[in-house]
């Protein structure tokens, strides 16, 4: 009981530490830089930049929170965009044969099944054969970088009208602004967003109230009372990457949707940011501690702070680097700290 | 207990913070008017450089600050996406939020810009394109394009190379040549390998293969090395920038061969674009390049004319292309012709590298 | 780990669970393959550079050449596995830093310089001392902060390559003394390409520290079990914290060969992925990725045996970017028949399959 309440309470701690300074950051921009940030639209550049990456990094925090690790989400969203820009896009695998675009919702279909095959295989080689999980998703990743310049090596983009329908933003005039030209520019959102923040929720709702979000917690925490309470850990850690498979795969077709085209670079680094995001949002690594808003956050604290700094004058790419690493290194060792200080407490108190 | 307090503070933070963005976010368009920093006469131009992968990409960007500088009297944004479009359209949407006067934009892909461009559009926002071409279903998306013709660049090259070989008698089925492609999908590698091609079939030269070298050294070593492996009958490598002319040379000598323009005597002739890297013009007159195309990056004082003519109403040509010459280090063919158009050819010398511009 | 499993016994049993046959086998399996379908990859032939010093050419050289950055990196990446329970994923980014450093002192502000601005060896120096910085704040936040190894060095991953381009102004110093460029190609008379040499040093290096003190044992208890280490008297933090530094280390002498290699650096590219070879290099070695016991051997050969794979592939035409394909399913294979649970299952189906036959 009493480590259970430790862990909810950590959670709710780095949760809110995550939500303070991502509203700190976002406000201290408006005040400081204005311009652009006092737009909405900016807001919803972030989130149409980051849906997909909200999806992958919702899919780390269930592995993170079981205790494991997966980086080849971006990997497995490159071969998704590869995949489904081939399949919407025939004419680029046979050049002059005027082929019939594919269908849109296969594509989906498509995207799904990739995430899925992921999800089981690695899922199966991580909770029942028990191999270590970073060497199952680095060749994970490895083999779909690999197979995405396999199935097409060039990058190209998708001609196929229906396709490019659905990945127009959806303009919300009201919300627009007029600029300094006098052009009303309408407010734009991308419909990847709306299914990540559909997904955030429903996985917010089955981490907090179903008995597989609690096992998931239970896993994660402590295998051998989780084993005692009578929780079935293989299948746990097994459900959990299945999850992130097929989150991957989602994010994958968002990425898709955000990008239109097929390239073997897509969504490279993709896994490191996901995890950041999960790690800044109060995930911890060791397993037992996560939650779905913080993930949420961490992602738009990710993106603020990039858009900051590109925003800043700092014109030089290598900033953007540097600042990310500055705030992961930051939430780190508070985490750390954090985690220190409970300890000592618990201890005292015993 | 103490987490209860924390949990109020926090909350309180919360929402104060929240009621804060939301003030901030609703009378955007009314702050405006006082929030705006820079006066009127001041031009923003938003700069979506494509990354800088090679000498000629940081000469580009240095030509852009130069001409764009306050003292000129414009604000430049500038923007690196380190070889990634969607950095790039990310990059425009945030120049549109920023109200920027004028978007420049370096593409790093020809396809994909439908989009994004139209929404510059609907703003109102010029966007004029430079280097790289891009292809949308409507030109009136962007205002102009800047650049060279790197097609033309191909042409001009193999042409210097036929006049070449047919002057000091070479056969062209002897000519055993192999093309080192830059980035797939980029203009200059469409073009220059286009070109290539075309003039190849044409003159009837042996194309041993095609291999990618991204216009950089480190991939060229590694294309060269794999093409050394599986033919030794290579005799002119086409590279199609210094970069990769320099990485070429390097596993070439390594691996025991002589660069230079003579290949009846067993030299390896290769032939390159661009003439920004100092060290590659220098190779070029050592010899161990034989011809380099120019593609010229100084897209600086031309970007700045276009604003000009736009603010002074006028409408500036679509497509605007760069005069480029060709350099070589003998005087063997002192011009070309192709499409009824005569090509002089420029010979340097040592004394030309120390005022090289780059 | 593997090694005191009981169930199994007999030739093949015992076999199964030797550490080194792990990566001995997949070299065989290799070497194998090639030989059956292209004897030619053994041939060695001598040839004269465009300097006109001998030089030996095939790929068994190129294995051993391009293979030593690698085996120097999986030392390193061995003792950080064995003590810390985790992998540095930085290396390939910190190569990035020294390399940088480095060219930055050889090269001084200007990028194009007509003659070395400081002796290579100071350089080189610089270089070790950034590389070890780095090791010593992936060290810090793993062993006094107790971050996982992984999300520590997840920092410099992000950062490092940033880090590099902002030490040069994002320019590509070139460095012009020939000198330079023999740490990475050939030394003038000796036809052996000049890396293969450096490594050698680096793995005597290792050997001797290893046999003559006590940091294999320390670091493989302190691997075990942190808290009983400490009981012993051992300080599990300085272990830890020394691991990452000699990893450091090793990254400097790999970033001077790299960057050799072309006289030049790109940031973005250069020793991409390295990271991931080397810890495939220690896992194939049969090293428990969760820390502990360790085997150097296997490990250097292991990062032997995936330069084999990597330049077999080359012969083959596979472009280097579907290179990593391919290596996916080798890494799968054999992690899945190292996995304990699969080896306990062959070491028993062998068991009985003797059995019955009445063979050793």
């Amino acid at each position: 009981m009493k480590t259970k309440k430790r862990n909810i309470s950590d959670t709710t701690l780095l949760l809110t530490i995550t939500i303070v300074v991502f509203f700190a950051m976002y406000i201290g921009a408006m005040i400081f830089q204005g311009k652009g940030f006092l737009k909405l639209q900016t807001f919803f550049n972030i989130l149409n930049a980051n849906a997909a990456l909200i999806l992958m990094a919702c899919g780390l925090t269930l592995v993170m929170i079981i205790g494991s690790i997966d980086i080849s989400v971006g990997g497995v969203a490159a071969l998704v965009s590869m995949c489904c820009a081939v399949y919407l896009d025939r004419n680029v695998l046979n050049p002059g044969e005027n082929l019939t675009p594919g269908n849109v919702f296969v594509s989906m279909l498509i995207a799904l099944g990739i995430g899925l095959a992921y999800g089981l295989v690695q899922g199966y080689l991580i909770a029942y054969l028990d191999i270590q999980p970073f060497i199952v998703s680095l060749a994970g990743m490895f083999f779909a970088r690999g197979m995405t310049t396999i199935v097409h090596t060039n990058p190209f983009n998708v001609e196929n009208p229906a396709f490019n329908e659905l990945k127009e933003p959806v303009r919300v005039y009201f919300l627009g602004t007029v600029n300094k030209k006098g052009n009303l520019v309408p407010a734009k959102i991308e419909i990847g967003v709306f299914v990540a923040l559909l997904i955030v929720l429903v996985l917010f709702f089955v981490l907090r109230y179903s008995k597989l979000g609690r096992s998931f917690y239970a896993v994660g925490g402590n295998k051998t009372s989780a084993l005692m309470l009578g929780i079935n850990v293989k299948k746990t850690k097994f459900l959990a990457h299945l999850m992130c498979g097929i989150l991957a795969g989602i994010g994958g077709y968002v990425y898709f949707l955000h990008v239109g085209s097929g390239a073997a670079s897509h969504a490279s680094g993709a896994e490191m940011n996901a995890i950041a995001s999960s790690i800044i949002g109060g995930t911890m690594l060791t397993g037992g501690v996560g939650n779905i808003i913080g993930t949420l956050f961490g992602v738009l604290s990710l993106a603020t702070i990039q858009s900051i700094v590109s925003s800043a004058g700092f014109d030089q790419a290598w900033w953007t680097g540097i600042t990310v690493a500055a705030m992961l290194c930051l939430f780190l060792v508070v985490q750390s700290i954090v985690i220190a200080r409970k300890k000592k407490s618990l201890k005292k108190q015993a | 207990m103490s987490d209860f307090l924390f949990r109020k503070i926090i909350s309180i933070i919360l929402s104060v913070s929240l009621l804060c963005s939301l003030a901030g976010c609703t009378p955007a368009g009314d702050a405006e008017a006082e929030s705006v920093v820079t006066p009127d006469d001041i031009i923003v131009v938003g700069f979506s450089q494509l990354g800088a992968e090679s000498d000629w990409r940081s000469a580009n960007t240095e030509s852009m600050k130069s001409v764009f500088t306050k003292e000129n009297g414009y604000e430049l944004i500038f923007e690196d996406a380190q070889q990634k479009q969607t950095n790039q359209i990310t990059a425009i949407r945030s120049f549109i939020q920023r109200d920027v006067d004028y978007i420049v934009l370096a593409p790093v892909t020809e396809t994909g810009w439908d989009t994004v461009l139209s929404e510059a559009k609907e703003a109102g926002i010029p966007v004029i394109i430079v280097d790289r071409q891009v292809e949308v279903s409507d030109d009136s998306l962007f205002t102009c394009w800047v650049g060279s013709d790197f097609e033309l660049e191909g042409r001009k090259v193999c042409m210097w190379m036929s006049k070449y070989f047919a002057k000091n008698g070479v056969n062209p089925s002897d000519v055993h040549i192999v093309d080192i492609q830059g980035t797939l999908g980029s203009t200059a590698q469409i073009g220059r390998t286009k070109g290539f091609d075309h003039m190849a079939s044409l003159y009837g030269w042996d194309v041993v293969t095609h291999e990618v070298g991204d216009f950089t050294k480190s991939k060229a070593k590694e294309a060269m090395f794999a093409i050394l492996r599986n033919y030794d009958n290579v005799n002119v490598v086409y590279c199609e920038n210094d970069n990769e002319a320099l990485g070429v040379i390097e596993v070439l000598e390594a691996s025991g061969r002589k660069c230079g323009s003579n290949i009846k005597d067993g030299e390896t002739m290769v032939v390159s674009f661009d003439g920004i890297n100092k060290q590659a013009v220098s190779s070029l007159v050592a010899g161990q390049i034989s011809c380099i195309g120019e593609c010229n990056p100084l897209h600086g004082p031309r970007v700045e004319s276009v604003i000009r003519k736009l603010r002074s109403g006028q409408e500036p040509y679509k497509y605007q292309y760069v005069n480029e010459k060709i350099y070589t280090n003998s005087n063997a063919v002192p011009s070309i012709m192709l499409g009824g158009k005569e090509y002089g050819v420029t010979v340097l010398n040592e004394s030309d590298l120390y005022e090289w511009p780059y | 780990m593997a090694n005191n499993n009981k169930s199994g016994s007999g030739f093949f049993g015992k076999l199964v669970h030797n550490q080194i046959i792990i990566p001995l086998a997949a070299l065989l399996l290799l070497i194998v393959f090639n030989l059956i379908f292209d004897p030619s990859f053994f041939v060695i032939t001598p040839k004269t550079n465009s300097a006109g010093n001998p030089v030996l050419s095939g790929y068994l050289i190129t294995i051993l050449d391009y293979g030593s950055e690698l085996a120097i990196l999986a030392i390193g990446m061995t003792l950080v596995t064995a003590a810390s329970g985790g992998q540095d994923i930085s290396v390939g980014a910190t190569i990035a830093i020294c390399g940088s450093a480095l060219l930055r002192v050889l090269c001084g502000t200007n990028s194009r310089p007509e003659t070395l601005q400081a002796p290579i060896i100071v350089g080189f120096l610089v270089a070790c001392v950034v590389g070890m910085m780095c090791g010593a704040f992936n060290g810090i936040l793993v062993a006094y902060f107790k971050i996982q190894p992984m999300v520590a060095t997840l920092i410099l991953f992000t950062a490092g390559r940033s880090i590099a381009a902002w030490i040069n102004n994002n320019e590509l110093p070139i460095v012009p003394d020939p000198k330079f460029a023999y740490f990475g190609g050939f030394i003038p008379g000796i036809p052996v390409p000049a890396p293969v040499f450096i490594a050698v040093v680096c793995i005597i290096v290792i050997f001797l520290v290893l046999k003559f003190t006590t940091l294999g044992l320390y670091t493989q208890a302190v691997g075990i079990n942190p808290s009983s280490s400490r009981l012993n008297g051992l300080n599990p933090e300085l272990v830890k914290f020394i691991s990452f530094v000699i990893l450091g280390l090793c990254v400097a002498v790999a970033a001077l060969i790299k960057t050799s290699r072309l006289s030049t650096i790109n940031y973005s590219v250069i020793a991409k992925d390295i990271e991931m070879d080397a810890i495939l290099a220690v896992a194939l070695g049969g090293n428990p990725l969760g820390g502990g016991k360790f085997n150097m051997w296997a490990s250097i050969i292991g990062a032997y045996v995936i330069q084999f794979l990597t330049t077999t592939l080359y012969k083959f035409k596979v472009s280097s970017d579907a290179l990593s394909a391919y290596k996916a399913v080798v890494v799968i294979v054999l992690v899945v028949f190292s996995a304990p649970t699969v080896r306990e299952f062959i070491g028993s189906f062998f068991k009985k399959h003797s059995a019955k036959k009445g063979v050793a």
